[in-house]
């Protein structure tokens, strides 16, 4: 019993360093992304509940982004003028989402940035 | 102006956990004619303040678990360190269209995960007029 509690111990910490790996690359080369990756991971892999896992994700993401703004900044790569302004329009919109999203059925955003990302990843492909 | 429409519109979504990041992305591309690294680098900076507010407010409401969330971290800065430095090497025309592939990789995710409620939501109501 010991020995299989341990296993599974070993298992879950295997899985979370994977975890980790994969959506810290990913994020590293798109700078997006790690929430879409690690917020399934730890609800299918770990069994985490869906609000603790997207609360858990926002925490484990800060410290890539940071990583990675790091060695954008270092490239000059940041655009200090267009990102503080977007970062203003991003609280504004956070806000707003905030009040009204919940009035919408997620079904039907979800469909909507479904044909988004198919619209986006087809002009960024062909251009 | 037009930096901080996008940004609005992107924080709107970031609302819903669908990604606000791909979209705010996209938006610095094509309407105001960015570079792929510059519109990435913006989008790391948009999402720490945001960030950091839902993190407090997730602490609060328990919402997070820590000790995962750091064992998580630790690889993820190792990941992120190698992401962006393959990143920065990249052919901005090269690293766009990666991006482009992506996208579709989670569009399917999207449609998968569509149809996956939608057939359950059948099952359901099939149980329903059964009983």
């Amino acid at each position: 019993m010991i020995k299989n509690a341990k296993n599974r111990n070993m298992k879950n910490i295997t899985k979370k360093i994977i975890i980790g790996l994969i959506a810290g690359i990913v994020s590293g080369l798109f700078s997006t992304g790690g929430g879409m990756i690690v917020v399934p991971a730890l609800i299918y892999l770990l069994n985490m509940e869906d609000k603790k896992a997207r609360g858990t994700s926002i925490f484990c993401i800060l410290p890539m982004v940071i990583t990675s703004g790091f060695f954008y900044y270092k490239s000059n790569y940041i655009d200090w003028k267009i990102s503080l302004l977007c970062a203003t329009g991003g609280m504004i919109g956070g806000y707003i989402g905030a009040k009204v999203l919940k009035k919408i059925p997620v079904q039907y955003l979800k469909i909507i940035f479904t044909i988004f990302l198919i619209y986006a990843s087809y002009k960024m492909i062909m251009t | 102006m037009i930096e901080i429409l996008i940004g609005i519109v992107s924080g709107i979504i970031s609302g819903t956990g669908m990604g606000g990041g791909t979209i705010l992305i996209f938006l610095l591309v094509y309407v105001l004619g960015v570079d792929q690294h510059i519109a990435q680098a913006t989008n790391l900076v948009f999402f720490i303040p945001t960030s950091i507010i839902a993190i407090i407010i997730n602490l609060k409401n328990k919402n997070i678990a820590v000790q995962s969330a750091i064992l998580i971290s630790v690889f993820g800065i190792l990941g992120a360190i190698i992401g962006a430095n393959i990143s920065i090497k990249i052919d901005v025309n090269i690293l766009r269209k990666c991006f482009g592939i992506f996208l579709a990789i989670i569009a399917i995710h999207e449609i998968y995960t569509i149809i996956k409620k939608y057939r359950k939501q059948k099952i359901r109501d099939n149980n329903k007029k059964k009983i």
